[in-house]
Order: C-alpha cells, then sequence, then structure tokens
C-alpha cells in the first residue's frame, strides 16, 4: 500500500514538472502555433535547421505494402518514392524521363521495347542492379503463384531478354501505347532479386530497393523508419534520415503539421485549404492531378437499366456546388475520366445542373418513385457530399438513401454486383489507357457498373495500338462524349492534389501523380 | 426486507399499499436530484415526440449560402457545414437517441428475461454449464468491441446498431432475472403454488415474474442510459445511423473537424447526450432509492 | 483454497473456449473477402480464388477453428492481412500503449475518487456529499467520445495548452510521452473516478455503520482518524475488486479514447482492424482483451477471497 503511495506520489510530481515545463516554453516562444516542447520550438525556427535530419512526413493512411509489386493500396507508393527507383519517372509537366532506364526504343510495330539501363546502380544490400534483375522482376511480376495485383499491367509482356549486361528487350504479345507509363509506377520498381531470393515472403517486411532511402524499421500503423543509402547512384539526398508516419484523421494530420510534429503532409481536408494558405509557417503547393471521382451505377439492376434514369442523375446534380462547399475549390467539376492536367481531357463542357431537364428525363423514363441506395465509405467528405447529392436528386424526383460501408466490403460488393450505387473514384494514370480501359472495356476487371458498348470498346481497343498522341486524343474526346451520354458512370469532380509543409522544407517536386519524391527535398 | 416493512406498515395503517405508494413517492421528491432527472427525462420525450411541431427548420434541408454559421436568432445553434440547421437537428436526434435506447434495452428484456426466468427456476446443467458460462463470455468482452463486431457484421444502421447493443445488453438481464429468481423461488408462496399443482410456467409468470420486476425496472432505465451513450458511440464510428438522419454521435463526428472554426457543430449535440443521460441515471437512481431504502 | 482456485482456473478455460468461439463465429460471419482485400481494385477471379486457397478459406469453418485454435495455443496469432506483420508483433507493440494508459488513469481515477467519496460519506447529506453525488453520475453519462471532444476543444484549441492527440513512447520521450497521455488519461480516469466514487461512498457508508466503528466513537477516538485509520481500509477492499470487474468496461472506454486522440494502443487497434477486415488482427486482439479481462476477473476473485474471509470458498462469486 504504502509503495503505491509513493509511486502515486511520483507520477503525481513528474506530472507537475511536465506541465510547468510545457508552460513556461509556451510562455518563451511568441507565436502560438509553435512550442509544445522545447526542442519542437527549435524544429520550427529556420536558424536551428542543421540539428535536424530527419524529414516527418505524415501520410492519409498506414501503407499496408512496402513491397510494390505485392501493393494494391494508392498509399503505398509514397513510401516507395523513397525506397525504389522505378525505370523511368515523369516530370512536372507529366513528360517521361529516365531513372533506371537511360533510353528506351520502341519498335515500329509497337511490340518490342529495348531499354538501356543506368550503370553503376547498386541495390541496398550491395546487389548490383542490371538487365538480369529487371528480368528478374517482370518475371516475378508476372508468377501465377505470386499473384502480384501488378500482373494485370504487364500481362501483355510474352518475353523479357537480356541483351547485355546493360540493355533489356520487352516483347509484348500486342500493342500497348500506354507501356512505357505504365513503367513509371509500381510496375516499373525495381526490387533486389538477392533480398527477393532470400526472405521470400518476408521480403515486404525487409524491402531492398535501389532507392535514395533504405528500410530501418516499421512499427505498424505508428511509423516507418528510413536513412539515406550512402551508396546511392544519384546525387545523395540532403536530408539524413525520413520517417513515415501515418495519420488517418486529416485534422490531426494537419494540427500535428502546424505544431511542428510533422515536416509535409501527403494529403490536406479540403476545409483545410485556406487556413494552411494563410498561415505563414506553412507551404501550400497545389497541383491539378490525375484522377476522377464519381458514382458507378449497376447498369443491370433496377432503375439503372434505364439510360434515362442515369443521365437524369447526370444531369441533376450541381456539381459547381459540390466542388464549392464540400472541396473549398479544391476539386474542379467531371465530365469525363480525364482529368483537366492530362493531354486526354475533353475540351467540350458540360451542362451543370439542369433540374428541369433532369426532371423531363424522369417522367420520359415511366418509372415511378424511383428510388436506390448509394454505398458510400465513412468520411465526413463523403458524407457531406452524398447529402448534398441526395438533396439535389429529390428535387427532381429520385429517392436516394445513403449508407456507409467499409472500403473492403465496398470492393467485395463491386466485384460480386452486389450494389445499386457505389461513390468510388480513380486515383488516375499518367496515360489515359489506365484511367479507362479497365472501367469501360466489357467484362474489364474493374468495369463494375456491367457497361458493355462495342463502339466504346472500339476506340479503348484501337486508342491502345496507336501511338500518334494527336490521334489518340480524337478517339478519347469521342469515348468521353459516349459515355457522357450513356452515363453508366456519373463523373462527379477532379481532385487537385495539396502538399502541405513547413516553410523551411524546400525543393519538393510537385508532380501530378501526387507522390512525395524525398530525393530531392532539403531543409533550409 | 421488504417484507419487513410491509408488517411494520400493517400494524398502524389499514391500506398498506396505497401507504407504501405514499412513502415511496415521498422519498423521491426527497431526492431534488431524481425529480429534476425525470423532469428533463420528460421534456426530453415530449421534445421528441413533437418534434416536428418544435423546431423551425426542416432538419435535412440545406441552405449553401448558410454554412458554419454562429449561432443567431434564426439559427439558434447555429448551421453545420453543409447549411443545416443545427437546433432542429439536435431536437431530431432526440427521437433517434430515445429510440435507440428503448428499443435495445427492449429487444435485451425479449431475450433476457425469459432466460433468465427459465434458467433461475429450473437450475441444472443448462443453466450453470450452457447459460451461466455464455453469459460469463459475453462479459468478457469490452461491451463496445462487441457492439462493434455485431455492428459491423449486421451492416451499418440504426437497426442494426440497435439489435447489436440490445444483444450486448441482454447477459446482464440474464443474470439479473437468475439471481432475483433463485431469491425468489425457495420462498413460501411459491413452494405453496407448487404444492397446489399450479404448472411451472403459470408458477414463474404469476409468482416469480412480479416479483423481480421492481429490480428489472430500476436496471433497464439504467441500461437505457448506456444504451443512448452506445449508440452514439457507434454512430460516432460510423456504423450506427445513417445520413441525412440527425443522430447526435454522427453529429459529433463530423463536428469534430471543425472544432476551431465552428465548435458550435460539435457541442450542441454532445451537451444534449450528456444532459439526456445524464437525466435518465439521476431518474433511474431515483427510482432504485425509491425502491429500496436501505441503499440511500 | 487450492480446490476454490482449481476450480476457477476450470472455469476459466471453459469461457476461453466460449470466448473463442464467438470471436471466430463473429470474425467469420463478417461481411467482406480477404483475399479481395490484400489484391484490391486491380485482381483477378483466378488470383483471388489462389489467394484464398493460400490463406485457408476455401477450408471447412471448423477445419479453420481448429487450426486457429491449435495455432493460437502455440502462440501464434497468424498474420495481419493488411501488412503481413506477426499479430503478435502488433500486439506487443500495442500493449504497451494501452498499458501506460491504463495506468494513468487509474492513477487520476485515484486521485480524484478518494477524497470525493471520503467527502461525500463523511458528510453524508450536506452540498458537498450533493455536488460529489452528481460529479458522480454526471461523470458515468457523459459520453467518452464528448469528453475526448471537449478536452481538445478547451485545452488544445482554445487554449493552447496541450498537443490535441499523438503519441510518443515513453522511453523516447518520457515528458512529452505523459504530456500528450494527459487529455486521454483524464477522459478516461474521470469516468473511472466516478464510478469508483460512487462505489467508495457506499461502501464507506456501510463500513462506517458497522459495530467496530461505533467502537471506536466509544473509545474516543477522533472522527478523522476513525475514518482514515479504519473505515477507508476496509471501504477499499470492495473498491479496489469492483474496479477490477470493471476491467472490460474500462477497455471499451480505451477503445473510443484512443480512436479521438490517434493513441496507437489496443483499442484503435480493434477499432480499425474491424473497420478494415483484417480479420487475423482482430481475432488476435479481442481474444487478448478477453483474455485479460478473464485474467483480471480471476485474480480479483482469489484477492477478493484472501482480504475478505466472509467469502464462502466453496461457493464462486455468485
Amino acid at each position: 500500500m504504502r509503495k503505491l503511495f509513493l509511486f502515486a506520489l511520483l507520477l503525481a510530481f513528474s506530472f507537475l514538472m511536465v506541465a510547468c515545463s510545457s508552460a513556461s516554453s509556451s510562455t518563451d516562444g511568441n507565436d502560438a502555433s509553435e512550442g509544445d516542447s522545447d526542442n519542437q520550438s527549435e524544429d520550427s525556427s529556420s536558424s536551428n535547421s542543421e540539428s535536424k535530419d530527419t524529414l516527418v512526413i505524415g501520410l492519409d493512411d498506414d501503407p499496408p505494402q512496402l513491397d510494390p509489386h505485392r501493393s494494391s493500396a494508392a498509399v503505398d507508393r509514397q513510401t516507395f518514392q523513397s525506397l525504389y527507383n522505378k525505370l523511368i519517372d515523369i516530370n512536372e509537366n507529366l513528360e517521361l524521363e529516365p531513372e533506371l532506364a537511360t533510353d528506351w526504343n520502341i519498335s515500329d510495330d509497337g511490340l518490342t521495347y529495348t531499354l538501356t539501363l543506368q550503370e553503376g546502380v547498386t541495390f541496398h544490400d550491395g546487389t548490383d542492379f542490371n538487365a538480369e534483375a529487371v528480368k528478374f522482376n517482370f518475371e516475378r511480376m508476372l508468377d501465377p503463384d505470386f499473384a502480384s495485383p501488378r500482373a494485370s499491367e504487364v500481362n501483355l509482356i510474352e518475353e523479357v531478354n537480356v541483351l547485355g549486361d546493360y540493355e533489356v528487350e520487352i516483347v509484348l504479345s500486342e500493342p500497348f501505347a500506354p507501356f512505357l507509363s505504365v513503367l513509371t509506377d509500381r510496375a516499373g520498381m525495381m526490387v533486389s532479386p538477392t533480398a527477393v531470393e532470400e526472405l521470400g515472403d518476408d521480403f515486404a517486411n525487409q524491402p531492398v530497393g535501389t532507392g535514395p532511402y533504405e528500410f530501418v524499421e516499421r512499427v505498424a500503423q505508428s511509423k516507418i523508419e528510413l536513412t539515406r543509402y550512402e551508396g546511392y547512384w544519384r546525387e545523395k539526398p540532403a536530408i539524413a534520415n525520413v520517417e513515415i508516419r501515418p495519420f488517418p484523421d486529416a485534422n490531426v494530420r494537419v494540427t500535428n503539421l502546424v505544431s511542428g510534429e510533422l515536416d509535409l503532409l501527403n494529403k490536406i481536408a479540403f476545409k483545410d485549404i485556406e487556413k494552411l494558405k494563410e498561415d505563414p509557417s506553412i507551404t501550400l503547393l497545389e497541383k491539378d492531378a490525375l484522377g476522377y471521382q464519381g458514382i458507378h451505377l449497376n447498369t443491370e439492376v433496377e432503375p439503372f437499366t434505364n439510360k434515362n434514369i442515369r443521365q437524369a442523375i447526370n444531369l441533376a446534380i450541381d456539381r459547381e456546388a459540390i466542388t464549392r462547399v464540400v472541396f473549398h475549390g479544391g476539386a474542379v467539376p467531371a465530365v469525363s475520366a480525364f482529368a483537366p492536367s492530362s493531354w486526354a481531357a475533353p475540351d467540350f463542357e458540360q451542362p451543370n445542373a439542369d433540374v428541369e431537364a433532369a426532371k423531363a428525363l424522369v417522367e420520359e423514363s415511366g418509372l415511378t418513385d424511383v428510388s436506390f441506395t448509394l454505398k458510400i465509405n465513412p468520411k465526413p467528405e463523403e458524407e457531406q457530399m452524398a447529402q448534398m447529392m441526395q438533396a439535389m436528386l429529390s428535387e427532381v424526383g429520385i429517392t436516394m438513401e445513403i449508407e456507409m460501408v467499409e472500403f473492403g466490403t465496398m470492393l467485395d460488393q463491386l466485384s460480386t454486383g452486389d450494389f445499386e450505387a457505389v461513390r468510388l473514384g480513380w486515383s488516375g494514370r499518367t496515360d489515359p489507357d489506365g484511367n479507362a480501359y479497365r472501367f469501360f472495356y466489357t467484362d474489364a476487371p474493374n468495369n463494375y457498373t456491367n457497361y458493355s458498348n462495342p463502339e466504346v470498346d472500339g476506340l479503348l481497343d484501337e486508342a491502345r495500338t496507336v501511338s500518334v498522341q494527336e490521334e489518340r486524343k480524337a478517339m478519347y474526346d469521342q469515348l468521353s462524349e459516349i459515355l457522357w451520354d450513356d452515363a453508366p458512370y456519373i463523373f462527379l469532380y477532379h481532385e487537385r492534389d495539396y502538399k502541405a509543409m513547413k516553410n523551411y522544407v524546400k525543393g519538393f517536386e510537385h508532380v501530378a501523380d501526387t507522390m512525395v519524391r524525398t530525393e530531392s527535398v532539403y531543409f533550409e | 426486507m421488504e417484507q419487513a416493512t410491509e408488517a411494520n406498515v400493517k400494524q398502524k395503517i389499514p391500506n398498506p399499499r396505497v401507504e407504501m405508494f405514499k412513502a415511496m413517492m415521498g422519498r423521491f421528491f426527497q431526492n431534488k436530484l431524481a425529480v429534476l432527472g425525470g423532469f428533463f427525462t420528460f421534456l426530453l420525450i415530449f421534445m421528441a415526440i413533437f418534434a416536428s411541431v418544435i423546431v423551425p427548420h426542416d432538419p435535412i434541408e440545406q441552405n449553401y449560402s448558410e454554412i458554419m454559421m454562429s449561432p443567431s436568432a434564426d439559427h439558434w445553434f447555429g448551421t453545420d457545414e453543409i447549411g443545416r440547421d443545427i437546433f432542429s437537428r439536435v431536437i431530431y436526434g432526440a427521437q433517434v437517441s430515445l429510440q435507440a435506447g428503448l428499443i435495445s434495452v427492449g429487444i435485451a428484456l425479449a431475450v433476457g428475461v425469459p432466460i433468465g426466468l427459465i434458467s433461475g427456476y429450473y437450475r441444472g446443467f443448462w443453466d450453470e454449464f450452457v447459460i451461466m458460462r455464455f453469459t460469463d463470455a459475453m462479459l468478457s468482452f469490452p461491451p463496445l468491441v462487441l457492439a462493434l463486431a455485431l455492428a459491423a457484421v449486421l451492416g451499418a444502421g440504426l437497426e442494426n446498431a440497435m439489435i447489436a447493443i440490445g444483444i450486448v445488453l441482454t447477459p446482464n438481464f440474464i443474470r439479473l432475472i437468475r439471481a432475483e429468481v433463485i431469491a425468489h423461488r425457495e420462498r413460501e408462496y411459491v413452494e405453496a403454488g407448487k404444492a397446489s399443482g399450479l404448472r411451472d410456467w403459470r408458477i414463474i409468470l404469476i409468482h416469480i415474474l412480479p416479483n423481480t420486476l421492481a429490480p428489472i425496472m430500476v436496471q433497464a432505465t439504467l441500461a437505457i442510459a448506456s444504451a443512448i451513450i452506445s449508440e452514439a458511440s457507434l454512430s460516432y464510428l460510423g456504423l450506427g445511423t445513417q445520413p441525412p438522419d440527425p443522430s447526435w454521435g454522427a453529429m459529433l463526428a463530423d463536428g469534430q473537424g471543425y472544432l476551431s472554426d465552428a465548435p458550435w457543430i460539435a457541442l450542441f449535440p454532445g451537451i444534449f447526450i450528456f444532459i439526456t443521460v445524464l437525466s435518465i441515471n439521476l431518474f433511474g437512481d431515483g427510482i432504485r432509492d425509491m425502491l429500496d431504502p436501505k441503499l440511500k | 483454497m487450492v480446490s476454490f482456485i482449481l476450480r476457477r482456473l476450470g472455469l476459466m478455460i471453459v469461457i476461453l473456449f466460449l470466448v473463442s468461439i464467438i470471436i471466430f463465429s463473429l470474425v467469420n460471419v463478417l461481411p467482406g473477402d480477404p483475399a479481395l482485400l490484400v489484391l484490391g481494385q486491380e485482381a483477378t477471379p483466378d488470383q483471388i480464388e489462389a489467394l484464398r486457397d493460400e490463406m485457408g478459406l476455401n477450408d471447412p469453418l471448423i477445419v479453420q477453428y481448429f487450426n486457429w485454435v491449435v495455432d493460437v495455443l502455440q502462440g501464434d496469432f497468424g498474420n495481419s492481412i493488411r501488412d503481413n506483420t506477426a499479430v503478435t508483433t502488433i500486439l506487443m507493440q500495442k500493449i504497451p500503449v494501452t498499458l501506460e494508459l491504463t495506468v494513468l488513469s487509474f492513477f487520476f481515477a485515484i486521485l480524484i475518487a478518494i477524497p470525493a467519496g471520503i467527502i461525500s460519506a463523511s458528510r453524508k447529506g450536506t452540498a458537498w456529499d450533493y455536488s460529489s453525488t452528481l460529479f458522480a453520475l454526471s461523470g458515468v453519462s457523459v459520453p467518452p467520445f464528448f469528453l475526448g471532444i471537449l478536452f481538445i476543444f478547451i485545452f488544445a484549441v482554445t487554449l493552447g495548452w496541450l498537443p490535441p492527440s499523438g503519441y510518443v513512447p515513453l522511453t523516447e520521450d518520457f515528458g512529452r510521452s505523459l504530456l500528450l497521455m494527459l487529455m486521454p488519461a483524464l477522459t478516461i480516469g474521470i469516468r473511472l473516478s466516478a464510478e469508483l466514487t460512487r462505489m467508495l461512498r457506499s461502501s464507506l457508508l456501510e463500513v462506517l455503520q458497522s459495530d467496530y466503528i461505533r467502537t471506536g466513537y466509544a473509545k474516543g477516538l477522533l472522527e478523522k482518524s476513525v475514518v482514515f485509520g479504519h473505515a477507508l481500509r476496509n471501504a477499499l477492499i470492495p473498491v479496489i475488486t469492483v474496479s477490477g470487474l470493471q476491467m472490460a468496461t474500462f477497455l471499451g472506454g480505451a477503445v473510443i479514447t484512443e480512436t479521438i486522440f490517434s493513441v496507437p494502443g489496443l483499442g484503435q487497434l480493434v477499432v480499425t482492424s474491424i473497420l478494415t477486415r483484417d480479420f487475423p488482427v482482430v481475432q488476435g486482439a479481442v481474444m487478448f482483451m478477453a483474455f485479460a479481462v478473464i485474467l483480471i476477473n480471476f485474480f480479483v476473485d482469489i484477492l477478493y477471497s484472501v482480504l475478505d474471509p466472509r467469502i464462502k470458498l466453496s461457493g464462486g462469486t455468485k
């Protein structure tokens, strides 16, 4: 009993100490936003930045995977930027740039890709990066037993041939114009063959790449620690360590940035755009992204078998109001699968919220008491948007129920067709094919709407074989028109991408693929 | 002890039941906090019933030109992030909360009372090794975790949340009623009933059940309070009431993101959950003291 | 005594068995396909089927249950579907966090409850008693998430005294760790203290009316020393045992509090793993929680029978 009491006293004492120290530090600092503890306020003042050697990044979710060929979650890609190199990179203007591949050649029939590789690159475990490694990586992704989610992107590869130590040839079974852009993402990330063979399934827990930072430790749902790879083939990054911490709650993430716990965020809540723009200690970068957001309508169930109803929904929704109220200008209304930053973005505009026309379409449909259930993810912005659309649709005589479903369940129900309408978007790919084919081609893997239109299939096929951009653009324009008219999917908005960082974080290259590229970042 | 008071009363007064009732009411009204709790509870029930008459605005109507307005004469509690009147939503939220409390406790009673009665009356293998151990197992889970898992299994929605909470509450009722039955089944009047050849179910219904009503009532009242918190918790986590229906828990979750810009979105529904649960608890405590003066 | 402990142990195993069945059935009727969750939007049906086979999801349920129990008994809770980490590793990372929260919460609870309970009982019927009763009932009535949000609003948003949320391990930065834990611990601690205050009050009142305390009066001892010396010690026995039995409720409170304050403990783990359908983690974490509750109840039972000779050893708890 007495010991317990002593312990309690000790605890009370230490609390007092803490309370005092925190009180004194907050009176020291003039700026209320900094100074939760002493060392933190040092970090925030730029004069002391030499003492800071760790870039702390706040992500919107805990990345489930550290193995790029196993990865299916978009958030994984953020960590990969530090751990791995891609064969090809894209720059701020969405142009292809050499990374591990210094040069590439495409045969006239569009089937053979010859890559010249960078020499003098080693993986974090010392293994040399060469043509054999590239071959190994593609074979890994194509191995049916490995069941890589990347397989769908590389399954057109017929063979990979080693032409020399630093030259490799990839042969496709049919022409696939977007292939190079596939190599700018996970399918183009190279893992160490030695490590894969040694570790097997455990590779995901001890990933080895060629990237600017190597893996140190991970505490699930808490942090991932990386440290500078001293044998890096390009100029070594300026900051010694990177720490990646997941904060699924956007408010928590932003507060921690403002208070100085975090240096950089990959995502912010749209409601905080204004606040962060005004904050002098924060740099907010803005960029049009590549994805789109909208609603999958199951065209095989009532009432969406009826094209009039789908069109009515398309016209009833006031996209301007949604982007203004929910996204505070951080998104633009969408009428197609191609964001404004993409070369495939259609030049035409579509009418915004034509209530009368929508009402007429509902009447024309011949259906009465039109109602359906929209499934959404339980997130504040989703709920707000769904409730707004609910109100908009009720004005044209359509009843929409809202059901919140967790992401895993949602995917399950999408693939089994157990839904009427689902609010789900796509993070976007550099090549327009990656935004359209998988969703709108008959029986394509993500064709949840069960949409089938031979004209659309023809266009999508053709756009894969042609490599002249202007010609492809014309095809995608036509596709956008047809999709707007058939409306199997209601395009709602394209999100802008925001990267928020402390103002002493410099050198960040903001690319539309929304990735956090740590290599070029430094403190000032 | 109940018999003792009855005996005391009999010596002086001709009509013991009325006097006992008077004494109980006296004890209840002596407890000012309980009276206050009762008053607020009935006020909330009144509000919930007449919500459509009371509210100044449609609780789901959105006005995009009046977003996140601070409390004013037109919007007493301000407006939320898509321009809805928070006062109206809070009043309608009382419907959801009280409904959730009553129905989930109703479910727990409907399942728990029969099982508790039978289990306690017959005892034996099923009672000792199945029902009691099963309630033990159920009670080993943190209640919210069990409710969360059940709600996830059943799917999001108010009905399913109420079922989940009802299931979680059930073992408490089974145990309470069983204990009461065991205490009563050896009494003379039960023995007498048995001797006169009454069927078991009649003994249970006529002699035992009425004697267990008082503790059941107290427990049920307090359970309503905790059920309201549970529903709000599930809605807070997104598994309860679905939008646009106003649930206090969901409103609080919505408002948490706007604490610095528009604190009223979260604070008003929070205050109402607190007042409601506190009132019901005060009221329930009052009833318990009224029925059992020794504990006071 | 030995036979009493053995009896309780036997009971504990039966309950654990039932608990494992409940958890397993719950997790298996949860909607959502784990294989699909691993492979994501881009998976082909063949890949999904292959992975289902590999994960043993196509085996009969009895076989799956049996395999799981055998693995658990060997200390293997499987691997997370989400990131393939061993569930035991994840639990080992989360347990210290929740333990820190637990210790601090009880610390605050006791710090508040003992004076409140004593004042309330020793001045029964006064304004002091009323306010302490009202406090206790308020503490029980306030939903933990509202109290948490209220704290964030007052101490972090308005006054800016405390960081709104987050976690640092004690070993990394002792002071900061405690500072970050302050609001979560108070959130749970206040509720806990409310319950303890009520129990302490009624327990003290009972003891104060008992014979030996009256003897204390007769001997001419001062009231204060009576309350502190004899009554408190005896009144604390039921309070300690009952607070042990409150463990399940306490962990339930931790679930939502950790979620609000982004404390990466067991509670947050359970919520996220249920919501993301990470079945092995749900099974492991919930099993661990239930096990902790059962174990604590077991020790409390034994402790109680040792401390309070009035309890009959053969009869169990009720």
